[in-house]
């Protein structure tokens, strides 16, 4: 059974009379552990189709089934626990809060689940250990680079363990070395932790870190399709 | 429900220094202005009230009901009542029967001194001491009869727009075109009786050429009301009225009630000024933060964690600015001699007014913080992710 699954997926927003459609009755299947690359043109729907499976914009009609829930009728508090157990969500500009260190960005969501002190002292560790930040935990977003920034992004979205990871342009802020990293580390969580990792790119060669690809247009799906392997990128980058 | 961390909304607060700056102070303003008009409000309501003592009854001439001030009555009546009232206090034979002049006079710090304060001048005998139990001697002694002495409340000095040394013992101060040498400083707090002066009932009415006096205030023992009453309304040839001292004082606080209106009214209007202004540095901080309130939502957080950090984040400012208010007000306020037309009284800081100044500049901080954090939140998560 698919991880994820959308059955007439459809978006709709009103501006004064007219209608807009991101996503016209899309049907999709994501199996658990897949790492998928949604591309298309803007305004193709790819980030409104990962803003409803994050579960922070909600469907018109149609079905978004994750892990058995519809998610789509959840309200909105029960919507935020969800997110909270289901999501790790890395943005294209890091959205680190300025004020607290790498350790207490990376803190946040796991604020939002009853764990000791302890064990969250130690996921947090584990966390930034993961993506090589374990000697910056006291610094502060703007003491680090933009690389580094979304690494401790990276290490927040994962913290709380989550089944699904959703990236929305990861690299689109960093130049080619450190979009080959962050790429490298998100493909490694990908393998190594079984993450399910669904990414919004423009750019063909981040794509091709995932072992799938969708592109989309005018809010449909138009073609989809296979890499022979995630690491054959990592392989082709390095 | 889980919040978010309290150091969140405190470490939130650092991000603009000028931010910070303008809703401390401006919390700080609201909270002292209301402070002081309840200080004010307070000390007047509390020096009238005060200096109404429960138990003493003023007889007074008929029809002057509202100032003692134009009163007049025969000398004599303070010893008719004693004679004709049983039950008045007494100790050691002295009646609690005093009688008094009360006169608004010009007076001056210096005999050729063009500008003068009206001061309420006291005539009395020493029976005063005894009805008014609230007075005690501070500085000197009191005055003696025959030689221009006299003897002055705490604040009379600040009735009199002078400095306290020019009102200390020792110097002297001119009305009725003579010089009243002063020999002591009294003390009554909490009465208007502090922004008065003294002196030996004889002296005042030789120098004001007056055979009557304003009232006779005396203290019931046994006897009620409503017998010095009946010795009012049964010596028809001394067209006297009686009045419990404190109804006398309760009708000057009603008296009143406009000035201390326009004080709340003002304070309020004021106070409203601070709210916007609060509100407008509120709108400003939470707004630049838009993506990020898109971004702990996307993590879970639900939109009432983020408002009630944002809440405290404003309390937060808002009690910094009320505390130095309070501690201001405490330092600068309390006991402030203000000047009006019927005589003087210290602002008051008591509990009361502590709590409503607190509560304004914290009230402030929580409506303040309220709108603009409604209408940040209720963009949706996607449009504020992107927001600048």
């Amino acid at each position: 059974m698919a991880l994820i699954e959308c059955r007439e997926l459809t978006k709709e927003y009103r501006r004064g009379e007219n209608v807009i459609r991101p996503l016209q009755e899309l049907d999709l299947e994501v199996e658990a552990g897949a790492f998928l690359a949604l591309m298309g043109p803007s305004g193709s729907g790819k980030t409104t189709l990962l803003n409803l499976i994050a579960g922070i914009d909600q469907p018109t009609r149609g079905e978004l089934i994750i892990d058995g829930e519809d998610v789509g009728k959840l309200s909105r508090s029960r919507l935020a626990a969800w997110r909270a157990d289901y999501i790790g969500y890395v943005f294209q500009l890091y959205n680190l809060v300025p004020v607290l260190t790498a350790y207490e960005n990376v803190e946040l969501p796991l604020l939002l689940h009853p764990i000791k002190r302890r064990e969250r002292h130690e996921r947090v560790a584990t966390a930034l250990e993961l993506v090589g930040l374990a000697d910056r935990h006291d610094h502060y977003p703007r003491q680090l680079s933009g690389g580094q920034e979304q690494r401790v992004a990276i290490a927040r979205a994962i913290v709380a363990d989550p089944r699904i990871i959703v990236a929305d342009e990861p690299t689109g802020d960093l130049d080619k070395p450190a979009a080959h990293a962050i790429m490298n580390l998100l493909t490694r969580l990908n393998q190594e932790l079984g993450k399910t990792m669904i990414m919004v790119t423009h750019d063909a060669h981040t794509a091709e870190y995932a072992a799938r690809t969708l592109h989309l247009d005018k809010g449909r799906l138009v073609e989809s399709g296979a890499h022979i392997a995630a690491g054959a990128a990592m392989e082709a980058a390095s | 429900m889980r919040l978010l961390p309290l150091d969140y909304a405190v470490r939130n607060l650092g991000r603009s220094p000028l931010r910070l700056a303008m809703s401390v102070v401006g919390a700080m303003l609201v909270a002292l202005l209301v402070l002081t008009a309840s200080a004010f409000v307070r000390g007047m309501e509390r020096s009238l009230i005060g200096s109404g003592s429960l138990d003493n009854v003023v007889l007074l001439g008929a029809g002057s009901e509202e100032s003692i001030e134009r009163s007049e009555i025969k000398a004599s009546v303070a010893s008719q009542a004693a004679a004709s009232i049983h039950g008045i206090r007494s100790q050691l034979g002295q009646a609690y029967v005093s009688p008094e002049v009360h006169m608004a006079l010009p007076v001056t710090g210096a005999p050729d001194t063009t500008t003068s304060n009206q001061v309420l001048i006291r005539g009395i005998s020493a029976a005063a001491y005894l009805v008014h139990p609230q007075v005690r001697i501070v500085d000197g002694r009191a005055p003696r009869q025959g030689a221009d002495e006299i003897m002055l409340g705490r604040l009379a000095h600040t009735r009199m727009g002078l400095t306290e040394d020019a009102a200390s013992v020792g110097r002297s101060l001119y009305f009725e075109d003579r010089a009243w040498k002063i020999v002591g400083r009294f003390d009554a707090p909490g009465t208007v009786m502090n922004a008065e002066i003294w002196t030996p009932l004889n002296d005042l009415m030789v120098a004001a050429r007056r055979d009557t006096i304003s009232c006779v205030v005396l203290t019931l023992g046994d006897a009620e009301f409503a017998d010095v009453d009946a010795f009012a309304k049964t010596r028809l040839d001394l067209e006297l009225t009686a009045l419990p001292e404190a109804d006398y004082y309760g009708q000057l606080v009603a008296f009143y009630t406009p000035v201390r209106m326009m004080i709340w009214l003002t304070a309020g209007l004021i106070a409203l000024c601070g709210l916007f202004g609060g509100l407008n540095t509120m709108y400003a901080a939470f707004v630049s933060r838009v993506r990020e309130i898109g971004m702990l939502q996307s993590l879970g957080y639900s939109r009432r964690a983020i408002a009630i950090s944002f809440a405290q984040e404003s309390l937060i400012a808002a009690a910094c600015g009320t505390l130095i208010a309070a501690v201001a007000g405490m330092m600068l306020l309390d006991g402030l001699a203000v000047r009006i037309s019927m005589g003087a009284f210290g602002l008051r800081m008591d509990t009361t007014t502590l709590m409503l100044g607190l509560g304004a500049g914290l009230l402030l901080g929580l409506i303040g913080a309220l709108p603009p954090t409604v209408r940040c939140l209720r963009m949706p998560i996607p449009a504020a992710l992107k927001a600048a």
